[in-house]
């Protein structure tokens, strides 16, 4: 912690040696946890509770399995994952004091981030297509609501790194107090990527569990 | 100031460390999500599935969060103000989940 | 850090040259009166406007209960519509406990916990502005309401198109403080606009979005102060060493985190379900209005030791001091604290028994509700403990602590009694349980506020209230109190529903009800008394000494009022209440360290979270508006997110700035014995 005391001598150190902005950050985090899981219960609630999917506009019922594309989820979770790893990098090269690195890596994690809210507007709008909307069926409502607000977590965190991007060429981003904002940053996304494992596996995998889903009741999974 | 942090060696050599890990833990991130996807077409009893399917999410999640993340370099406080959240939100969410039963529903007044 | 902001110290902030921050503009620094008001971003300075807006808002809480009274003196009564009386309670409750005991609870945060911990500020001074203002959007919202309607009664919104579109014409909330699904929500299919056919009209969507707005004030200014507290602390003042208050200040931040998530969830899904037709509570659709309530009480139930737990707080600092002894069983009162705290995530479908959860869960939730009790007897016991063999003072705010264990106790009592699932059943929506709620927040939580009050105003404004006055108005609310809800205990259980509006004469509950409303106005006459005691005191009281009560906590060795910058010099901490230890103890401790000449780092003022507040506001009469048709409302909405991310952005961006104050000499001139004994220490 040494370096900490000395890189910044308007702040004091703390009690606990953790910086104030990580730990509110870490606090934020905490509970952000309710908040998810809150939406994410209430989209597996609905799916308990009634296992088959929706009616579509031409009253045919519509099943969960045929509706998802797991290709496309596969790639956007792998974007995300890989969008974490970019960002790890991004605090990394910061902390070494090295802008050009950061900016690299921080462009590659904007990049995905796009790209996976690309993938998001794509499902969103073929799912419209299939019938899938807010209004027919609980399943419409949790499903946009729960995957719509994370997709606003994810927009608004490329907002921030975009920002972070662009204050670096002020030359107002260096020394200690600038690793550790990016850091704050780093932690928001991965945070958002986190809850994302937890969507990719609770949301998507498990409709696809046996002949009829984990939830029961569904069809055979041929397309 | 900041140069005192850039150029200690120790810190350098820290960061070129965990450089390592987190190459590795992409890999390693993407494998178990591949591993994922072929495991939900695998004719395996469903408990097996879900267990296992639930033992390389929770991995991936404690992945990122430890190193990614940083908590396992970071002070320990940290990691416990996040499990508080965390646990807790699992405990709450599984009760009201078993709270519901659908056997308590009649769909007849609706669809 | 930019350097350029560091000039030398001066002694008055008035003598600072101009500066411009970061984005080029000037800061605000250099303002007296409104403008520092409204830039200000002080702890105390904040704190005081906190206690400025809670204390109308209970007034304005007040009057609405008033009128309800009021209508039930006599049964089949007409004084006001029934309409007009579900819009009174609704508001009442929502007012009391989200404009009243929260932000005047929040108020002694922001005064006290810095100076109890020895700090300088809050840790994000800014932030702790932008949570003030962001609740006194929330505040405006809520009650903007009462203007529609009663424009709406004047007949002045009869000439607009959309208002003759409406189908329902309730302006003001009307669906009770926590607004069941489906009352509150949706039913049938929605239509081509997005929208399906709704129970109640606009008034609902102001509750919606200002509760929301009020949560986002409540959860910045909890990571605000857990951060404070854990990272703040002076030297040598440990957790265990913390003054108890501040202890139950960071217990009641953790519960906010942990429990407002999920009514903001929950309160999105509901303008979901109102604002663009989705169907989360909408029972035509399969929605589980069931929901609601789990997710309502998941908030629900921590919500009310939210608003006890400061309460309590308060009372274990004004115990000890009046009674000359420390606090008894220090570790127990924090540790049971703590522990009502997380059991108090347990137990929130005890709200729900008669929804018919299962056998299981019945008695699951039976029991932890009946352990709760424990801790919380427990600190009963300490208090008690506490006062016993003590040297009493019978101070106003003695007095009104007392007050607290006595009547709060009383509610505990009725509260165990319904933990009880069988028993809950008869008593589940009657004026039993208006009768417990208001033991447990208005004999526990307005006392307690209230002795706080009395306690720490002379710390705040260095003037004391009139002790006479002071009785007189405790007396008066101690009395009315038990006049108003007592009798309710036996209304409810000879089965009086509440949130009725009137009920026939012959139900052998006319003399009781009457009683109620007596005792109701001589509590109101009461809390009225003392407020205004307290106005009279803060502009124009007997100045008084800087520690008239020989209090034990730090902020008793400051002058009062407060100096801006708190500490001359930071205290070291060698003990509990060391600022007692100091006066009485064998030791004399030292809490003031002697270092340090080079002045005082002060954060500078800014307007940017007074500009995120006023988004929120915008924001908040916008989807309202959208609810209601008025054209081009959506507009609104989003003018609204703009503003609240510019003040964000531009906050962000004209970096802390800060100055240097000039090391005062010591103001209570006790430094030299300070530092003699922290040389022998
Ligand atoms: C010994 C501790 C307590 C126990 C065992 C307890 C138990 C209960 C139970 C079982 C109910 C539900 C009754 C029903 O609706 O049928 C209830 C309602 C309520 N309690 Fe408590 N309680 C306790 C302390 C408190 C405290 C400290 C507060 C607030 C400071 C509080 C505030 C409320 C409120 C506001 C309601 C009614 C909510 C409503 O229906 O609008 N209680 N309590
Ligand atoms: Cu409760």
């Amino acid at each position: 912690m040494s370096h900490a005391a000395d890189a910044s001598h308007a702040h004091a150190p703390t009690s606990t040696g953790i910086d104030h902005k990580k730990l509110i950050m870490w606090l934020f985090l905490a509970s952000d946890c309710m908040f998810f899981g809150t939406l994410i219960s209430t989209h597996l609630l609905y799916r308990k509770l009634y296992p088959t999917g929706f009616t579509d506009a031409e009253g045919h019922q519509r099943f969960v399995q045929n509706l998802f594309n797991i290709e496309l989820t596969s790639f956007s979770t792998f974007i995300l994952l890989m969008s974490s790893f970019l960002m790890a990098l991004a605090v990394s090269a910061m902390h070494k004091g090295q802008v050009k690195s950061f900016r690299r890596n921080v462009l590659g994690v904007i990049f995905f981030g796009l790209i996976f809210l690309g993938c998001q507007v794509f499902e969103f709008t073929h799912f419209y297509h299939q019938g899938l909307t807010i209004q027919n069926s609980v399943l419409g409502s949790t499903f946009y609501v729960l995957t719509g607000t994370h997709g606003t977590h994810v927009a608004i965190g490329v907002l921030w790194l975009i920002l972070l991007y662009f204050y670096s060429f002020t030359g107002k981003l260096t020394g200690h107090m600038a690793g550790l904002d990016v850091e704050i940053a780093g932690l928001y996304w991965h945070f958002v990527d986190i809850v994302w494992i937890v969507i990719f596996t609770a949301v998507y995998l498990v409709e696809y569990l046996g002949p009829s889903g984990f939830w029961g009741n569904g069809l055979p999974l041929a397309k | 100031m900041s140069d005192a942090v850039a150029h200690d060696p120790d810190f350098l050599a820290e960061e070129v460390r965990r450089y390592h890990h987190f190459i590795t833990l992409a890999l390693w991130l993407a494998a178990i999500t591949g591993a994922e996807i072929v495991l939900i077409f695998v004719p395996v009893p469903m408990p097996i599935i879900l267990t296992l399917l639930s033992l390389m999410s929770a991995v991936k999640f404690f992945a990122v969060i430890l190193w990614f993340m940083h908590l396992i370099y970071d002070h320990k406080l940290l990691f416990w103000i996040f499990m508080c959240g965390m646990v807790l939100a699992f405990a709450t969410f599984a009760a009201v989940l078993n709270l519901f039963s659908a056997d308590r529903i009649d769909t007849k007044w609706f669809s | 850090m930019s350097h350029d902001s560091h000039h030398a110290p001066v002694a008055d902030k008035m003598e600072l040259a101009p500066e411009r921050s970061d984005l080029g503009l000037f800061r605000p620094d250099r303002t007296r009166g409104l403008f520092d008001w409204l830039t200000t971003v002080d702890h105390k300075k904040l704190g005081i406007m906190y206690g400025a807006f809670a204390m109308f808002f209970f007034l304005v809480g007040g009057v609405e209960a008033l009128a309800i009274r009021t209508q039930l003196a006599r049964p089949d009564n007409d004084f006001i519509t029934a309409r007009m009386y579900n819009q009174l309670f609704t508001m009442h409750g929502t007012t009391m406990i989200f404009l009243g005991v929260m932000p005047l609870s929040a108020a002694f945060f922001n005064f006290l916990v810095p100076l109890q911990i020895g700090a300088r500020d809050v840790a994000f001074p800014r932030l702790n502005a932008f949570s003030l203002w962001t609740f006194v959007a929330g505040a405006l919202v809520l009650n903007g309401s009462w203007l529609f309607e009663f424009a709406h009664l004047a007949g002045w919104l009869d000439g607009f198109a959309w208002h003759q579109a409406l189908t329902y014409t309730d302006f003001a909330p009307a669906n009770g403080w926590f607004s069941y699904a489906p009352l509150s929500g949706t039913f049938g299919q929605a239509n081509a606009a997005l929208q399906a056919p709704r129970f109640t009209g606009v008034g609902t969507d102001f509750w919606i979005i200002g509760i929301q707005v009020l949560g986002v004030a409540s959860l910045a200014a909890s990571f605000n102060f857990i951060c404070t507290i854990v990272n703040m602390r002076a030297k040598g003042m440990t957790m265990m060493r913390l003054p108890v208050f501040t202890w139950m200040t960071l217990v009641t931040s953790i519960l906010i985190i942990l429990a407002f998530p999920a009514i903001t969830v929950a309160l999105i899904e509901l303008m979901f379900d109102r604002q663009f037709g989705a169907n989360f509570f909408n029972p035509s659709a399969g929605g589980q209005p069931v929901l609601w309530q789990h997710l309502f009480w998941i908030f629900g139930h921590p919500e009310v030791y939210i608003l006890v737990l400061p309460a309590m707080g308060i009372v274990s600092e004004i115990l000890p001091t009046f009674t000359g002894k420390s606090l008894f069983g220090y570790p127990i009162i924090v540790f049971s604290g703590a522990v009502i705290g997380f059991l108090g995530f347990a137990v929130w479908s005890h709200h729900m028994f008669t929804t018919g959860l299962g056998p299981v869960p019945t008695a699951a939730f039976s029991l932890l509700t009946m352990a709760i009790a424990v801790p919380t007897g427990v600190k009963i016991f300490n208090w008690l403990g506490t006062i016993w063999g003590g040297r009493i003072r019978f101070t106003p705010p003695m007095v009104l602590a007392l007050g607290f264990i006595w009547m709060f106790m009383c509610g505990g009592f009725s509260g165990v009694m319904h933990s009880s699932a069988p028993a809950d059943a008869q008593q589940q929506d009657t004026y039993f349980i208006v009768a417990h709620f208001h033991y447990v927040l208005l004999g526990g939580v307005l006392l307690g506020l209230m002795a706080g009050l009395y306690f720490w105003f002379p710390k705040i404004f260095g003037r004391m209230p009139n002790a006479g006055v002071a009785y007189l108005a405790s007396g008066m609310v101690i009395l009315g109190f038990n006049l108003a809800f007592g009798p309710m205990h036996y209304l409810g259980l000879s089965g009086m529903a509440r949130r009725t509006h009137t009920y026939h004469a012959g139900n052998g509950w006319e003399t009781w009800n009457l009683v109620s409303t007596i005792g109701a106005f001589i509590l109101g006459i009461g809390v009225f008394i003392a407020f205004v005691n307290l106005v009279y005191t803060a502009a124009k009281g007997q100045k008084c000494a800087s520690d008239p009560w020989d209090g034990r906590t730090l902020e008793w060795s400051l002058p009062s009022p407060v100096p801006e910058y708190n500490f001359a010099r930071s205290p070291v901490i060698a003990a509990r209440d060391v600022y007692f230890e100091h006066k009485h103890g064998v030791h004399k401790l030292a809490y003031e360290n002697d270092g340090g000449e080079a002045g005082v780092h002060m954060p500078s003022q800014s307007w940017f979270p007074l500009l995120a507040g006023f988004g929120f506001l915008i924001i908040g009469f916008g989807m309202p508006l959208m609810s209601m048709g008025v054209p081009h409302a959506g507009w609104v909405v989003i003018a609204g997110v703009g503003v609240m991310f510019l003040g964000i952005w531009l906050w962000a961006l004209e970096g802390p700035g800060g100055y240097m104050l000039k090391t005062p000499a010591n103001p209570l001139g006790t430094t030299a014995a300070a530092d003699a004994a922290t040389s022998a220490h």
